[in-house]
Parts: C-alpha cells; sequence; structure tokens
C-alpha cells in the first residue's frame, strides 16, 4: 500500500529526515513516535505531497509520488495537527464542499456525505457553523473530511491533541473503526493511545527510524531483560536516552 | 473545471458571510455615486470619462482590501494545508481565488451601469465609447486583483498582504509621475508601465491592442508567479 524508500529532506541546512524507509500494507495501523522535532510531521507533509522530499521515493497504492502527486492524493486522507476548517462555514457545507474537491462522483455526494457525518457523529452539530464547535467536535469534522472519498491511506497528525479523556476516547474509537477500511498511520505524543489502537510501532528519533516493531514484539523485545514489564512509555524513554546509531543496534541485536 | 467552480463557490460564502464584504461594496458604491454627481454636475458632458479616471484612483484603494486576505487567511488558520493534500494542482487554486474575486467585482462594476442610463437620460452619450470605457475599468480592476492576489501569496499576515499591495499599485499608478525626472526610453519605460496611460484611452472611448495585451499579460504574469508562489514543493 505504502513504500517509503530512503526519504531524506534538508531545509536548508537542517537535515529534518535521514533515509527513512518503511512499508505499510492494506489494512496496518502504524503508531509514528518521536519526540517534538523528530521529523514526523515532515514525513506526513511529504507523504501526503505538501511538501517534496530532497531525496527517496514514495510509492502509494502503485503510484509514484513525484510523478502523480495529484492522483496519490485521491487515494490519500490527511488531518494535519490543527484541523484545517473554516469557521465561517457550517458542518454541512465544508464537508460538501470536501466532497467536492476531492473527486467524490456527484451521485455519491449525498449518501457518503450522510454516511461520514453518521460514522462521526455529526448529526447534532451538521447545521451549525465550524466557529462556534468545541474542540472535540472540531477534530471530529476534521476527520470526517479525511474519510469523505474513501481515502485508502488515512494520515492523522496528532489527532487528540488537546482534547479531554472523553474526547480522546472518542477519537480513538473512530481511527479504531477505520481498520477494516483503510490503512491508517498516525502520530502522537501519547503513547497509551498508540496501544489502543496501533499494532505496530515507528519510533523517529532525529529524522531516522530507530525502531519499526509489532507493538507486541516492541514490548516483548524491551522486556526480555527486565523483572518488572516495560510499558511503550518506558521503551520510548530508553530510546531516546541513546544516540540513533546505538539505539539501532540495540534494535538489531 | 468542476472544482475551480466549488472553489469560487466557497469563497464567495467566505465573501458574503462576514460583513466585510457588504461594507467595501457599499462604502465603493457610495464613493463612486458621490463622485459620479460632483463629475457630472461639474462638467455638464454626456460623457464618463473623468468618473472612470477617478474611479481607477479609488481601486488603487480599495482592491487591496479586498484580495489581502485571500491567501493569507488560509496560511494562517491551515487551511492551505488543507487545498494543497486535496486532488488540486496548484492553478485550480490560483483560478478558483482569482474568478471568485473577479465575480465579485464584475458585481461592484455591473451596478455602476446605472451611471449610463442616467446619462442617457439627460443626454446622448455614445454608447459605444461608454461600453469601452467599462471595459477598460474592467480589465484594469481585474488587474488589480491579480497584483492584490500575488501579495497575499507571500504572507500569511493580511495587513502586510495589503500594504505590499498597495506598494505594487501605486507604482504602478504613480508612475507617469516620475517621467518629468527622465527622457527617453526610461521615459517611454514608464509610461508604459503606468496603469493610467492605458486606461486614458478605454476611458475616451478608443480600445487600441497595445492596452489590451498591456492589462491581459499582467494579468496572466500576476496569476503565473502567485500559482509558483504557492507552490510548497517548490519552495519547501
Amino acid at each position: 500500500m505504502l513504500i517509503v524508500d530512503q526519504v531524506s529532506k534538508n531545509f536548508a541546512a537542517y537535515q529534518a529526515l535521514e533515509d527513512v524507509s518503511f512499508e505499510m500494507r492494506s489494512g496496518d495501523i502504524v503508531g509514528l513516535l518521536g519526540k517534538n522535532g523528530a521529523g514526523k510531521t515532515t514525513l506526513m507533509r511529504i507523504l501526503t505531497s505538501y511538501i517534496s522530499a530532497s531525496s527517496g521515493k514514495v510509492i502509494i497504492d502503485g503510484d509514484d509520488m513525484s510523478k502523480h502527486s495529484v492522483n496519490i492524493r485521491r487515494k490519500i486522507g490527511y488531518l494535519p495537527e490543527k484541523p484545517p476548517l473554516y469557521a465561517d462555514m457550517t458542518v454541512q457545507y465544508y464537508l460538501k464542499f470536501a466532497a467536492e474537491i476531492k473527486d467524490v462522483p456527484k451521485q455519491k455526494r449525498r449518501s457518503q456525505l450522510t454516511k461520514v457525518i453518521q460514522e462521526c457523529d455529526l448529526e447534532q452539530v451538521k447545521h451549525k457553523t465550524i466557529g462556534t464547535l468545541s474542540k472535540g467536535y472540531k477534530q471530529r469534522v476534521g476527520i470526517a473530511q479525511a474519510i469523505i472519498h474513501e481515502p485508502k491511506l488515512l494520515i492523522l497528525d496528532e489527532p487528540t491533541s488537546g482534547l479531554d479523556p472523553m474526547q480522546i476516547q472518542q477519537v480513538l474509537a473512530l481511527i479504531k473503526n477505520q481498520q477494516d477500511q483503510r490503512t491508517v498511520l498516525l502520530s502522537t505524543h501519547t503513547l497509551t493511545e498508540i496501544e489502543q489502537v496501533a499494532k505496530r510501532v515507528i519510533l523517529l528519533k532525529t529524522g531516522q527510524i530507530v525502531f519499526d516493531k509489532p507493538l507486541d514484539e516492541l514490548l516483548n523485545l524491551s522486556n526480555s531483560n527486565q523483572v518488572q514489564p516495560l510499558t511503550l512509555e518506558q521503551v520510548f524513554i530508553n530510546h531516546h536516552q541513546q544516540p540513533p546509531r546505538e539505539s539501532q543496534a540495540l534494535e538489531s541485536r | 473545471m468542476s472544482k475551480i467552480v466549488a472553489l469560487i463557490k466557497k469563497e464567495l460564502h467566505g465573501y458574503f458571510s462576514s460583513p466585510i464584504a457588504y461594507i467595501i461594496l457599499i462604502l465603493m458604491l457610495s464613493l463612486f455615486n458621490v463622485f459620479f454627481f460632483l463629475v457630472i454636475d461639474q462638467n455638464r458632458e454626456v460623457s464618463l470619462r473623468d468618473v472612470f479616471q477617478l474611479m481607477e484612483f479609488m481601486l488603487v484603494f480599495f482592491i487591496p482590501l479586498l484580495t489581502m486576505r485571500l491567501f493569507s487567511e488560509e496560511k494562517a488558520n491551515g487551511t492551505m494545508e488543507f487545498l494543497q493534500t486535496a486532488p488540486l494542482t496548484q492553478s485550480m487554486i490560483v483560478l478558483g481565488k482569482y474568478f471568485s474575486m473577479l465575480i465579485f467585482y464584475s458585481l461592484l462594476i455591473a451596478l455602476t451601469l446605472t451611471y449610463y442610463f442616467i446619462v442617457e437620460y439627460f443626454g446622448d452619450p455614445d454608447p459605444l465609447g461608454m461600453l469601452f470605457g467599462y471595459l477598460g475599468i474592467w480589465l484594469e480592476g481585474a488587474f488589480f486583483i491579480a497584483v492584490g492576489l500575488l501579495a497575499s501569496s507571500w504572507t500569511s499576515n493580511q495587513i502586510i498582504a495589503a500594504m505590499v499591495s498597495y506598494l505594487i499599485l501605486f507604482l504602478l499608478y504613480f508612475a507617469t509621475s516620475f517621467t518629468q525626472y527622465l527622457s527617453g526610453s526610461a521615459e517611454q519605460f514608464l509610461l508604459q508601465m503606468s496603469t493610467h496611460t492605458h486606461l486614458e484611452n478605454f476611458a475616451i472611448g478608443i480600445i487600441t491592442p497595445s492596452d489590451v495585451v498591456y492589462y491581459l499579460s499582467g494579468i496572466v504574469c500576476c496569476l503565473a508567479l502567485t500559482r509558483l508562489s504557492i507552490d510548497n514543493r517548490l519552495w519547501h
């Protein structure tokens, strides 16, 4: 579904990503972890063709990003860290607009709109202006626009940031429901959330992948010489206390 | 094409859902009306030549207020990322924004067509000459909008976008003022660059290919530069 092959990104002298390579199969839900500045958002922006990679290749559903970026964008649903919403529009108008520009066929638009409104539990607020909604609802509207065209790959950049615990659970349930329909890549700082939804974890550190493992395997591996079971949080901290090369070496052992 | 129409509808919805569009529309029309009556009262001519030239002067001040938010607001709100990760080309985004503002501006100009009927009621104006005058002022506004759109694509700050538009439009409008200090080809260059020079012919009812080419090439050039300016894949 997704092939990222030796992708690097430089912003002038600063290297944001260095030789990042991984693959995702259909139906995967992968958690992208890393501290602030690790390169998560840069990687997601490259995968959505918002910015281009300095080198390397991205292939999504058989299409090369460098040659077919508009076609690829039809297959991607993206929720940036700050939901891209128009405060003066009603929820329904905004989603209708999203459906139009994302090539949802005219005869399917109405049914698709009803479907995402139901799926994201927006029925109560569909006639309300987006600017008046709570943060949780805004996030759900953001997810609704990302899935309205039934993308094969859903990319979510910190979808739960700034939400209260109740809203976080609602958003996570929504993400989990996507599993049967599409491939999901999500980044978050809250590791317990990754444990709830993802089956695989990729950890980025200073622009490099320091591990890429199924969640179970990762916790077992890290747990093998410990008395107490490790949490993902402890694994995360342990990896960030080592330089990238050392942590990759530890991982390969 | 349907995606450009969707973008145009979205932009027009944005203008008319806030009071700013109505305020600017009413303010501009009120000023145009005041100047129309002053000019007609003073000149006692069945011609709108001086009215068009006053309209041009006012457009220099008003159009940056209309265009400053076009891209700046999208950048500041993070919605530019939404548009640029949707299956839209950069050209579609630029044209959607440009045509929406052009429709808004055309509405404003259409509302001033009443001047022709007022003049016709009292005299016998040359309809073709007036039509050319309207075409000139419409082309001038279309060019100013393209300049404003370009300035708006450079920054996420609406005030800066407006200031940059003012700077460019003032230079274009007042270019003839500097000709007294120059001579030869430099003087000719400034005269040809000035919007004032090109509107003058339209205002007196004359269409010349060079005036039409000036406006159209200015519009195309600004739109092409805007398209390049918003392409993140080129700059980041």
